[in-house]
């Protein structure tokens, strides 16, 4: 136990990583994750507060917590087209976590609190690679704060809104072609305002529906801190320190889900997100100092995605739960505005889990997943930059519920 | 129980365990053979750059690039004549720094870098594969004696063919048809027109095309006998280069507190054009606030008695980098007194260098097709440049002069990644033409111009 909140601590320190389908992560609850991160129509306890505020106020508990991390450990291989040169970004360990308590008010109400990470990204490419231009190393991280209230209606159905405090860093390095080693650092943080409301319905004692709705939050960077390292003969033109603006959106969710105990000790579960990319057009760097020479709009120009995802569950006994599932994540990703920064591929994944409950009030929730990001050919046609990229994810996850 | 689950987890974890692998290029020679490849040309195959043919310059040629990439492809090793200074074999050698001008105005330019220098009498002793000799125009490929040191007074011998030549009298081409080349790279021709163009017209003839042609025909014809394949290149459209373009037709620029130099130079002038008038030449002098025509010298104004040989300068010519900018600056060059031709291509001199390129390259391409040869068209490609600039891996190329990324602090040779750029381009034609496939290279892995 010691270790584990060791771990967990540890996790509050380090950030997440993209794994798929831009730089969204859905690592929000370790049994989700083991069935395929489907979430929004199952019940299970006071991760809801994430995948459907509504299912809250028909948890089970009076009170409930849950706790836990993945470990996202990203390997990206990248061969520029028309060359047999490789590279592959040297990704640390990323680590998004979750927090999430919730107690009964009485029957008809529930309130909780819950802290995640939904937004991440970390790719690391070695300084002296071929895109460094358009990226060296980026470090996007948000951490939602997430109050949360939700009210049932005949112990069946159940509606919940929850209002999001999102806090969010940003850093970014990339070299500039001036002499070698000339290089911009950019760096700034940002608090922003969400919400996410969603609704319940358990229409039998085996069929359940859910829906939820994250909004969109844009993370504003006012008077982030940029900082250029040129030849002396440059700092005239190019000013050492400076400040800038810039705006990067975090896109809505609209999830769809549908859970059926298809016997005793087997749950099934079926989940469509969608996820609206389709905000994000355009990466703008505004500066404070010299504008007109270092202002920045890249186009991006992401569409929507549909992620299905499948999911089941088995009961062994009172105390063991095994979980499977698997999605299909689409890259949000336009054909033509393929960065590095966001290594987002079309991605398969398969997902393993379990539960296991020593006491009646703890279980030990532990999940694996693999993710194929599909090989493919990418141009950021901008920067003229194409080259192949293909990606292999792995996330172990640990967590642990308490009910009383 | 749980244990075992956990322990079926982790192992499965274990032997899911892979990581992401793209090979989605095979090296391959296709119908070429690169087992020694030799590269014969000028200043660009030698690379020579900034003003100089040094260490670090020479390792960026373009002809280096192509033998490491050949290399992947079967290529021994590339040898060059390795010049051990990066100062150069003869002076000229510039860098970035900052000059103070005649009105005691500091600024960021090309100055000289000058140290010891590694002479040409220091003889390369081992065989080399990069034959580029700077300065070398088609007919010296085929010269006996241009390697021979005794030449040199007579100006028929080129100190960097001096430096590696195997014997005294060997011409470039024997010394390159000693290695048996499998594979070749000729880019020749350039030096026809350039040294006419860069001494405004003045210091060199361009190469009469029959010259020109029965050259290039022999050389490739040379080349080619024992079978070797190779490729051509032809000759850009060098007016485009920095050299020609940096500083304007129009520098004379009078201050608006200055009405009376106006007053002064128009009054100076004012016999010029009666007597322009009076011959009914249209040639005018006028000077006015703001930026003026430089006045140059233009012995080809025909009817006009030699001593008003002088006019204004149009925007369709071009001054050269070499125009001393002090001159104008407080020595009244381009107002009071004429610039001097040489430092000028008027429009009629533009005219013999295009067209002689124009000429010369459908030699080359005739050749090339001829010969069935693979082929890099870098007069479209530089003209591509001058036009609409290009972008390779967030790397800009642009005739703008050190900012435009293409042309070294001379105006005329090219920067690493410029040569890279050239290297590339090559490859993608003899990939074409052979069926090969040869490994291109990461602009991004050479240097851009270096600032202090």
């Amino acid at each position: 136990m010691k270790k584990i909140t060791l771990f967990l601590l540890s996790a509050f320190f380090l950030s997440t990583t993209v794994f798929a389908g831009g730089y969204q992560v859905r690592l929000q609850g370790n049994k989700q994750n083991g069935m395929g991160l489907v979430g929004t129509s199952l019940n299970m306890g006071s991760s809801s507060i994430f995948y459907n505020p509504g299912a809250l106020s028909l948890m089970k508990d009076k009170l409930h917590f849950e706790v836990g991390a993945s470990g996202i450990m990203s390997n990206i291989d990248f061969q520029m087209e028309g060359t047999n040169s490789n590279w592959q970004p040297n990704n640390p360990v990323s680590t998004p976590f979750y927090v999430y308590g919730a107690g009964k008010i009485n029957e008809m109400i529930s309130v909780g609190v819950g802290v995640y990470t939904p937004y991440g990204s970390t790719a690391k490419w070695d300084e002296e690679w071929a895109g460094k231009f358009l990226i060296q190393d980026i470090a996007l991280k948000a951490i939602f704060i997430q109050p949360t209230i939700s009210f049932n209606f005949n112990n069946k159905f159940g509606i919940g809104a929850g209002f999001i405090l999102a806090t969010g860093d940003v850093e970014i390095n990339k070299a500039i072609n001036y002499s070698d080693n000339a290089k911009a650092n950019l760096k700034g943080s940002t608090l922003s305002y969400g919400f996410n409301v969603g609704a319940y319905y358990q229409a039998t004692d085996k069929l359940s529906f859910g829906i939820d709705y994250r909004s969109k939050i844009t993370m504003k960077m006012e008077g982030g801190d940029a900082t250029f390292t040129i030849p002396t003969a440059l700092q005239t033109t190019i000013p050492p320190t400076n400040k800038f603006d810039a705006e990067l959106p975090l896109p809505a969710n609209l999830d769809f889900s549908v859970a059926y105990q298809a016997t005793d000790k087997l749950l099934l579960a079926f989940e469509l997100d969608w996820v609206m990319w389709g905000v994000y057009k355009n990466l703008e760097f505004t500066f404070e100092e010299k504008g007109e020479l270092l202002n920045t709009s890249d186009p991006r120009e992401y569409k929507d995605t549909f992620i299905p995802r499948l999911g089941a569950q088995y009961a062994v006994n009172s105390k063991l739960h095994l979980r499977a599932g698997m999605y299909y994540d689409q890259s949000p990703t336009n054909e033509d505005y393929f960065t590095p920064e966001t290594v987002s591929l079309n991605t398969f994944a398969y997902t393993l889990g379990l539960s296991y409950s020593p006491i009646d009030m703890l279980s030990i929730d532990v999940s694996f997943l693999q993710l194929f990001g599909q090989k493919a050919e990418k141009s950021y046609v901008p920067d003229n930059f194409n080259g192949t990229y293909q990606s292999i994810t792995y996330i172990p996850g640990l967590g642990v519920s308490f009910k009383f | 129980m749980k244990i075992r689950y956990f322990v079926y987890l982790v192992l499965f974890a274990f032997l899911a365990s892979c990581k992401p692998e793209v090979n989605e290029f095979t090296p391959s020679k296709g119908t070429a053979d690169f087992t020694t490849y030799v590269a014969l040309g000028n200043s660009l195959t030698a690379g020579y750059a900034d003003g100089a043919l040094y260490k670090s310059g020479q390792m960026y040629s373009f002809a280096n690039i192509l033998g490491q990439q050949f290399e992947t492809v079967g290529a021994g090793k590339f040898v060059q004549p390795v010049v051990n200074s990066e100062f150069g074999v003869l002076p000229g050698k510039l860098k970035l720094g900052y000059s103070t001008d005649c009105r005691g105005v500091t600024s960021l330019g090309p100055v000289s870098d000058a140290g010891e220098l590694d002479s040409y009498t220091n003889h390369v002793d081992y065989a080399v594969n990069n034959m580029g000799v700077p300065g070398a125009k088609v007919i010296h490929l085929l010269a006996p004696g241009y390697g021979n040191i005794q030449n040199l007074p007579l100006g028929l011998a080129n100190p960097y063919f001096v430096k590696f030549a195997a014997t005294p009298d060997i011409t470039v081409l024997e010394q390159a048809l000693s290695l048996s080349p499998t594979f070749f790279s000729l880019w020749i021709g350039n030096n026809d027109v350039l040294g006419y163009a860069t001494s405004g017209g003045v210091g060199d003839v361009i190469t009469p095309v029959d010259q020109f042609g029965g050259a290039y025909a022999m050389l490739v014809q040379n080349l080619t006998q024992g079978g070797a394949k190779g490729v051509l290149a032809n000759i850009p459209s060098i007016t485009d280069a920095a050299f020609f373009t940096t500083i304007p037709y129009n520098i004379v620029a009078i201050p608006d507190t200055m009405q009376y130099a106006v007053d002064a130079l128009n009054a100076a002038y004012a016999g010029y054009n009666a007597a322009m008038e009076q011959m009914q030449k249209d040639y005018r002098i006028h000077f006015q606030l703001g930026p003026n025509p430089m006045v140059i010298m233009d012995p080809g104004m025909e009817g006009v008695p030699e001593y008003l040989q002088f006019r204004q300068m149009t925007a369709n010519e071009l001054a050269l980098l070499t125009l001393p900018q002090d001159s104008i600056k407080c020595a009244t060059w381009g107002s009071a007194v004429p610039v001097p031709n040489q430092y000028i291509l008027t429009e009629k001199e533009i005219t013999n260098v295009t067209e002689a390129i124009t000429q010369f390259n459908d030699i080359i391409k005739s050749t090339a097709t001829n010969n069935d040869l693979a082929f890099v068209d870098f007069n479209a490609i530089m003209h591509q440049v001058a036009t609409t600039g290009l972008m390779f891996e967030g790397v800009t190329f642009a005739p703008t002069f050190v900012q435009g990324n293409l042309f070294s602090l001379d105006g005329i040779h090219l920067t690493p990644q410029a040569n890279a750029l050239v290297a590339n381009y090559y490859i993608d034609a003899i990939n074409a033409k052979y069926s090969a496939n040869v490994p291109k290279v990461s602009i991004t892995s050479y240097p851009p111009i270096q600032f202090p």
